[in-house]
């Protein structure tokens, strides 16, 4: 200690310098300190496991709505962009719940409200597109830096399924905004132009191509939600229809066809169905696999995206009345006494009644009606009467008095979530992206513009023979749900559907196809989408608000609110991109995306 | 490799070890002799409140009211005796018993303050250091010692919400990054950067000094980048038997303002603003609920399940009931009300108790303080409330030349009740944001007694409040903590010290709540859950420091070299349950068998991070004329780029004090000034640890898939969870300041001014990726830069009666740069309207953002003449076309508001007669704008939720073209695009604090131990524009990937705990 005091400047520098020197040789300290915590690295994942996971991360982005994002704009079925903005459905609920498709509804698409939906739709195809390219990616580091991990038929498999889920998401971003940008697995850059929508439908016309040649004809692992060859051929079909190259399509579609892969259910009630042995049956050509009680506290798996989209309190369901359907969807199941539709044979007067089309009214109708829409008076599946007198409604004035039926469990199919909140509105029921009546109404479409008439009335007569097996029962019990549609425990409707003894001429075979089409696939989200294609959008959709077949929405009998809607015009073509994409777009001050004509 | 990694964990433990063995080594014992004295005014009148410190040793004692003090000290020692406005008396103790000191009054100039690892005179300090009146900010009754700092201190700014237990948020001089901005707390030496104080009992605190510019704050580098305020807690006790002070403090709380003020209470009034929307806008209106339109009257029943409904009258209310059928939770009857006040029922007067014992003591070897704190504030909100309990315990033991001792505190506070103490990104669910504005129709209970609902059409879609806040009366946030620091110090010469300090922060957050079913909703819910959480912590921090001081002539050196080291880790657990089968609080616990063990989720994560300092001071004084510093410091940071980890942080500060050049003696007015200049740079490198590199993960609700088409089972899934960046480095602040220091008038009056710069750049921030690039968090990257400038003033005045300061402050802050690239990011929180909030270059962070409201369209011609806007038409809002191009669309909208005052003030007032004294407190914001977004419910109606009490009057009729509120109309989902129109002043001028006491003369205190009985009222009046709850509105509480952006979304009303009026009363006994 003497040491100490007799050279005081010594010792403390000596101190400094130990101390110093101990924590510096603490160095490692920082490096150890710095690694994340509860995470995964890039090596852990370039494994079989981290490829085959990273496949499956890309499919789950077919529905978007998760434990990390939930936006009804982006739900598997596309409710909001296929049948709201079209004339199927009406946002419904009250007023002034979910803002945004008030704006999507009234056609006010460049609004921040609308956008919002947007850009999450936007950001959530592309989540899906980027985990398709990183599953191509993960998939060559793996078998380049280990032979052997796996086997070729998986590798050409996973490649294959990839490429399926790039193009489909690409697709999906197509059909929204048309000039998209594309993006494979070799890209860095996120900051590209947009193409044109011809470029659009070229790639991914080019990606199914590879994708056909590299997928086996049976799913891989049978695992039933896979995409196979015959999944990407069918979506080239419904690629090329979008493109109007109805020659090739009828080509490809009709090969998925002759291919015996697929085939219709037995009857409707089965299309759409929590029952486990009707989900992925022989009408699946693709779906969202929904999941309930997979051992997911929350529900999130279980079809999140349409959880708005039941009964309102009244019912079993609770919450929260959205995506009702329209009075005009109503009526174009009203059928004539030949059990055709009248919007075909009676083209002045089918939509005339604004009445609510409650069990009371006993006009025929075809019996898809109640698989589809909820009605006063009609079994709700097994849950008992519908009634809006028992609030099955939240606001009739704003939404009208029907309900959205088709992703509706049954009670008796246990397809119920018993987890979440309001896990009375959580279900297993798949979502049906692509099936087989959707195949055979795209051929049907396909044969009227290559001339053949015949053909394309024998597959609408297909689909209205199968409509016409089985018609909303009594519901009070599994066996009675589904009755012959003349069964004598119907006394909420009559039911009636006849087949096309001819089409006169194209016109006349056209108006047929593409009634059918929305009759058969009413409230699946593809309305919007259909009216596009067909070049028809606006004079649809204008007649539907202000008159058509003797009825409009905007009068003050139906939704008045519609009379705030802008005309639906040229700019309606395609959906605005997000501002905000274009705005993180930017590169030295300029934009890369361009904004849509007219927005 | 290996090897090298051995050597340096052998260095790591030696040298360790060897600091222990030096600190328990015994040096040559000096003898000691016990002194006594009293120290008075040059007037001859007792100076309370002394420290007297045995120089070079934390020994010390404080003189009594009588002036009188006593402690033990070698007889060779040099006493130092220092009290705030006092010259500081300096004499050797030369073998006296008895030392007699004078004071003379002095410009706070020579106050001593505690800074950087040191205490230094003010007259030697170049940076802007602010020294907080403690005792001024110790009178209010909130939690934190924090809530009451900005009245009391310029450049700060402070926001707290009503709420038992708030969190204080403190930001000094601005905003300097894009998240993060907590300032770093320095606790006798151990440093925090969290601004939840809660675990320091206000009580406790000795001294608080804000160290607001670079040249001050460097010395602690690293986290100094917004400011430092260095806290020391109340020392060790003088010489002598155990002195104990009690003080204890109970009040009554509540709001300053409730909605009951603002809303309609009646429900007939409530239908006519129901009844005008439906007819405005052509739809037949509603008769489920009042049945006649053109004569409403209360229903009987405002729901009746159909199973117990009898009959009905014509316009579908139940009107007989069958009462036996009533069944919770399946068969609900609920009367109708005539007017429930909603805020009546969930606020209301809440008791504040704060209890405190402290005990002082020593002898001249040793000295402690012990103190014992109980605090317990109920909420105004029923069910809801703080309570802390913590024990002190500050030591220090001499021996010869080594001192070493210790300063802990354990704390534990307990909040009850599902109040958040700030609104978060969707405060429209809590009881505070939409809930509350239930219609007035709605009862509070149904007819059984249980909780009611809207559960009826048209009754909107709010959870009873009171309910809410019932049933989460047993949600508890416990804080388990312990905090302080051990230190040793030795005196290796008589100008040079060694000092080390072990600092620590351990503890542990626990969270229980629950959630219940809720079947009187209109969306009825009927799972009930329960979910806990925990998390654990332990900071650690090391410095070790080495001073030097010397004077030669008039050259004063003082010199300090050191170094520190720290690490944080923490774990975190959360699990959650549903369905429980029993959910009495016994019974609310995860287990499969409690309840449906498939909602159970179990998920855990953690976070590590270490810091390494090196640094250096360097102050030099030539005959206390000028005065020159130099502080440099190295810091490494394991949240960056190995790289890139190492910053350095220089600093200099010069300083002139003018009146001591000879020509300027005998100024008459200018009797101390001291001019000063300062420059630094300081980091920040808060970010959430270990982004360099990218992170993968994924979820059972996320990447998960049943891909099997099982529908009931999913196969794993993976994605790429966030962006790395590898090249991740310091944010860096540099700060300019210029000020002075002046005593005017012989000392009747200070003025403190400074003006400073301070430009943040290298801005750590994770700017958006295009969609295009997937979800994954973006990459924290260093690209911006960010700028604030301001003034910061106080004027004091000190008679010898009464005594007034005034402070004021004004900043400005800009964006200057995003990231090269962008020239805005919105705010990170899109509300049902979308995003009011923007950040753009040229502006101050978190500006507003929307279209202008420009009136409204007084009839059709106006709506044909304005450019075209979606939903236009007669007595809805018209906003400006700003581009000019005849259309009304995103690309028009502008920056409507600034949520940053362009002033802030506080005034302190004293007084005393007798043995009476009088204070009170003004705090006054300026220039800041609202967002009030409260306007979405009570004034456009949204969810059907209560409106204003004038909104049936004030709304737009063609006879009322200028009205406040539009055109009442159901159809109108237009008018509350977000707009100017919601914007308002928020300025505001409050009186904080109110005290009045009497301190008992010592003849009475020798028969009662009191020695102060006071009346405090805090928050008596609010002088305000603002038509909301309350303008003092508290920081929302919004965490990014980034970390904490709450300052990307301030001034937005969306319904928060509005402040409290207390009336409380104290007393102070000792003993």
């Amino acid at each position: 200690m003497k040491i100490v005091s007799k050279h005081p400047l010594l010792t403390g520098t000596a101190l400094l310098i130990i101390s110093s020197g101990a924590l510096y040789g603490c160095k490692d300290f920082l490096t150890e300190a710095s690694n994340p915590q509860g995470t995964l690295n890039e090596q852990t994942l370039a494994t079989r496991n981290g490829v085959e996971g990273t496949l499956i991360g890309a499919y789950r982005t077919l529905d978007c709505t998760s434990a990390t994002s939930s936006n009804w704009g982006c739900a598997a079925s596309n409710w909001v962009w296929g049948n709201v903005v079209a004339d199927d459905s009406y946002k419904g609920s009250d007023g002034t719940d979910q803002p945004p498709i008030n704006d999507l509804e009234g056609y006010h698409w460049g609004t921040a409200d609308a956008e919002s939906y947007l850009d999450n739709k936007w950001r959530i195809v592309y989540e899906g597109v980027v985990r398709s390219n990183s599953t191509i990616r993960l998939l060559k580091q793996v078998v380049a830096s280990k032979p052997g991990e796996l086997s070729a038929d998986d590798q050409k498999g996973i490649e294959g399924e990839a490429l399926f889920l790039r193009a489909y998401y690409h697709f999906e971003a197509y059909r929204l905004w048309g000039n998209i940008p594309y993006y494979i697995e070799t890209d860095t850059d996120f900051r590209k132009a947009n193409g044109t929508a011809a470029e659009a439908i070229t790639n991914i016309l080019k990606d199914l191509d590879a994708a056909i040649a590299l997928l086996p004809a049976s799913p891989r692992n049978a695992n039933k939600g896979r995409a196979t060859r015959w999944t990407a051929t069918a979506y080239k079909g419904r690629v090329q229809m979008y493109a109007g190259q109805y020659a090739a399509a009828l080509a490809t579609l009709n090969s998925v066809r002759n291919s015996g892969v697929y085939d219709l259910e037995t009857s409707y009630d089965k299309v759409w169905s929590g029952f486990p042995e009707a989900t992925n049956g022989k009408e699946t050509i693709f779906a969202y696999q929904a999941s309930a009680n997979d051992g997911e506290p929350n529900g999130n798996n279980a079809n999140y995206g349409e959880r708005l989209n039941f009964p309102y309190s009244g019912s079993h369901f609770g919450c929260c009345g959205f995506n009702q359907p329209t009075q005009n969807l109503v009526n174009n199941f009203r059928v004539d006494a030949n059990g055709l539709p009248r919007v075909v044979t009676d083209p002045n007067n089918w939509n005339a009644s604004n009445a609510n089309f409650s069990a009371a009214i006993k006009d025929p109708v075809d019996p898809r009606l109640d698989w589809t829409v909820g009605r006063d008076g009609v079994p709700y599946k097994d849950w008992g009467l519908y009634s809006t007198a028992d609030g099955w409604v939240r606001d009739i004035a704003n939404g009208g008095p029907y309900g959205p039926k088709k992703n509706a469990h049954e009670k008796a199919s246990g397809a119920e979530s018993s987890v979440g909140w309001q896990n009375t509105q959580l279900n297993s029921v798949n979502i049906h992206l692509f099936r087989y009546a959707d195949l055979l109404l795209l051929v049907a479409e396909a044969m009227v513009e290559t001339g053949d008439l015949n053909g394309a009335r024998l597959i609408v007569n297909q689909i209205r023979t199968r409509a016409g097996q089985r018609a909303q029962g009594p519901g009070t019990a599994a066996a009675n749900i589904a009755v012959p549609i003349n069964d004598p425990s119907i006394t909420w409707a009559v039911y009636r559907i006849g087949t096309y003894p001819s089409f006169p001429d194209a016109t006349f075979a056209r108006n047929a196809v593409r009634t059918e089409r929305r009759l058969e696939l009413a409230m699946e989200g593809q309305r919007l989408f259909d009216l596009r294609r067909w070049g028809i959008a606006a004079a649809t959709l204008n007649a539907y608000i202000n008159g058509v077949g003797g009825g409009a929405e905007k009068s003050p009998q139906r939704r008045l609110y519609k009379a705030g809607a802008e005309a639906f015009s040229a700019r309606h073509a395609w959906y605005p991109i997000p501002a905000i994409q274009i705005e993180l777009s930017r590169v030295e001050g300029e934009d890369r995306l361009t904004q849509n004509p007219g927005w | 490799m290996e090897k090298v990694k051995f050597v340096a964990r052998w260095m790591c433990a030696a040298g360790i070890s060897l600091l222990f063995t030096l600190s328990l080594s015994h040096p040559a014992l000096a003898q000691n002799v016990a002194i006594t004295g009293t120290v008075t005014t040059a007037a001859g009148a007792p100076l309370s409140g002394v420290t007297v410190r045995v120089q070079g040793s934390d020994a010390r004692a404080v003189t009594a009211e009588n002036g009188k003090y006593s402690l033990t000290a070698p007889s060779n020692a040099v006493l130092t005796f220092s009290r705030v406005g006092q010259r500081p008396v300096q004499t050797t103790v030369a073998g006296r018993s008895t030392i007699d000191v004078t004071m003379a009054q002095i410009s706070f100039l020579e106050d001593v303050v505690v800074t950087g690892y040191t205490e230094q005179r003010r007259s030697d300090i170049t940076g802007a250091v602010a020294n907080v009146n403690v005792e001024s900010a110790q009178k209010q009754t909130g939690a934190s010692i924090l809530q009451r700092l900005d009245a009391a201190t310029p450049g700060v700014t402070v926001a707290a919400s009503g709420s038992p237990g708030a969190r204080s948020t403190v930001r000094i001089r601005g905003i300097s990054s894009f998240q993060n901005n907590d300032p770093l707390y320095v606790i006798d030496g151990t440093p925090v950067q969290e601004s939840y104080l809660n675990f320091l009992n206000p009580d406790d605190i000795a001294s608080i000094q804000v160290l607001k510019d670079a040249s001050s704050a460097s010395i602690y580098g690293s986290r100094a980048s917004n400011g430092v305020i260095v806290i020391e807690t109340s020392k060790r006790g003088p010489a002598g038997p155990p002195r104990a002070t009690l003080r204890v403090r109970t009040g009554v709380a509540s709001p300053v303002r409730g909605y009951d003020d603002i809303l309609i209470t009646n429900a007939l009034d409530y239908f006519k603003v129901v009844k005008a929307f439906h007819e405005n806008a052509g739809l037949p209106v509603p008769t489920n609920i009042y049945g006649d339109p053109n004569n409403p009257s209360i229903p009987q029943y405002i729901f009746a399940a159909p199973s117990a409904t009898i009959a009905q009258d014509q316009w579908g209310r139940p009107v007989n009931v069958d009462l036996t059928k009533y069944s919770y939770p399946n068969t609900l009857i609920m009367p109708g009300s005539t007017g429930t006040n909603w805020w009546k029922e969930v606020f209301g007067p809440a008791f504040v108790g704060n209890y405190n014992l402290d005990v002082r003591g020593g002898s001249a070897e040793n000295s402690y303080g012990v103190s014992f704190n109980f605090f317990d504030q109920n909420g105004t909100a029923a069910y809801n409330e703080f309570k802390r309990g913590s024990v002190r315990v500050n030591t220090s033991f001499t021996r010869g030349k080594l001192t070493f001792g210790e300063n802990i505190s354990l704390a534990l506070d307990r909040h009850f009740g599902g109040l958040p103490d700030d609104p978060g990104g969707y405060a429209e669910d809590g009881i505070l944001g939409k809930n509350i504005l239930m219609q007035p129709v709605v009862p509070v209970r149904d007819v059984n007694g249980n909780f009611a609902g809207g559960k009826a059409t048209g009754l909107g879609n709010q959870f009873n409040p009171l309910k809410e806040a019932f049933e989460w009366r047993n949600n508890i946030s416990k804080n388990n903590q312990v905090f302080g620091n051990v230190f040793a110090g030795l005196d290796v010469a008589k100008y040079v010290t060694f000092r080390s300090s072990l600092g620590f922060n351990v503890g542990q957050n626990a969270f229980t709540g629950f959630t219940p079913i809720f079947p009187e909703n209109a969306e009825a819910t009927f799972t009930n859950s329960i979910n806990e959480q925990t998390n654990q912590f332990t900071d650690w921090g090391w410095s070790n420091t080495l001073r030097f001081v010397k004077a030669i002539n008039r050259h004063n050196f003082d010199l300090l070299l050191g170094e520190e080291a720290g690490a944080t880790e923490s774990r975190f657990i959360q699990a959650s349950i549903a369905n429980l089968l029993n959910d009495e609080i016994d019974s609310r616990y995860i287990q499969d068998a409690l309840g449906d063990a498939g909602s159970k989720n179990v998920f855990s994560t953690g976070g590590k991070s270490a810091l390494l300092s090196f640094f250096g001071k360097a102050d030099y004084n030539f005959a206390d004329r000028y005065v020159a510093s130099f502080t440099l410091r190295r810091d490494g940071s394991s949240r960056l780029s190995p790289a890139n980890r190492w910053g350095t942080f220089p600093a200099f500060g010069l300083g002139w004090r003018i009146t001591n050049e000879p020509f300027f003696a005998n100024n008459r007015i200018f009797t101390d000034v001291m001019l000063r200049y300062g420059w630094g740079k300081t980091g920040n490198q808060l970010i959430p640890p270990g982004r360099i590199v990218s992170q993968f993960g994924g979820g059972r609700g996320d990447t998960f898939y049943d891909v099997n088409g099982s529908n009931t089972s999913v196969q794993a899934g993976f994605r790429q969870a966030s962006l790395g960046n590898p090249d991740l480095k310091w944010e860096e602040n540099q700060s300019n300041n210029i000020g002075a220091d002046m005593v005017l008038f012989g000392g009747k009056l200070n003025f403190v001014v400074d003006v400073y710069r301070r430009a943040t750049s290298n801005l750590l921030f994770d700017p958006a990726t295009p969609g295009t690039a997937g979800i994954a968090a973006p990459p924290i990257v260093n690209i911006g830069k960010m700028k604030n400038t301001g003034i910061d003033f106080s004027i004091g005045h000190q008679a010898a009666s009464w005594n007034l300061s005034f402070n004021g402050s004004h900043y400005k802050n800009e964006i200057v740069s995003i990231n090269g690239v962008q020239d805005f990011f919105y705010g990170p929180i899109t509300t049902r309207y979308g995003n009011q909030v923007i950040n753009k270059v040229g502006n101050p962070i978190g500006s507003f953002y929307g279209y202008i409201a420009d009136g409204y369209f007084e009839n059709a011609a106006a709506v044909t003449a304005h450019a075209t806007q979606d939903g236009a038409a007669p007595g809805r809002i018209r906003f400006r076309d700003v581009n000019g191009d005849g259309k009304i669309a995103l690309d028009d909208r502008a920056i409507i508001g600034n949520p940053h005052p362009t002033f802030t003030a506080g005034l302190d007032f004293g007084m005393r007669r007798g043995n009476f004294d009088l204070s009170a407190t003004l705090f006054g914001s300026y220039g800041n704008d609202i967002f009030e977004n409260q306007k979405e419910f009570y004034v456009f109606r949204q969810f059907s939720a209560n409106v204003k009490k004038d909104l049936f009057e004030n709304s737009w009729t063609e006879s009322n073209l200028d009205a406040k509120y539009p055109k009442m109309d159901q159809n109108d989902l237009y008018s509350h695009a977000l707009s100017s129109y919601y914007i308002e002043d928020g300025s505001y001028t409050r009186l904080r604090n109110l005290q009045i006491g009497y301190n008992l003369p010592s003849t009475m205190q020798r028969r009662i131990p009191l020695s102060r009985v006071y009346l405090q009222g805090e928050n008596l009046f609010t002088m305000t524009g603002y038509d909301g709850l309350d303008p003092s509105l508290p920081a929302a509480n919004i965490t990014g990937p980034a970390g904490d952006i709450r300052d990307q979304y301030r001034g937005v009303d969306r319904g928060s705990y509005p402040s409290n009026r207390v009336f409380s009363v104290g007393i102070v006994a000792s003993f």
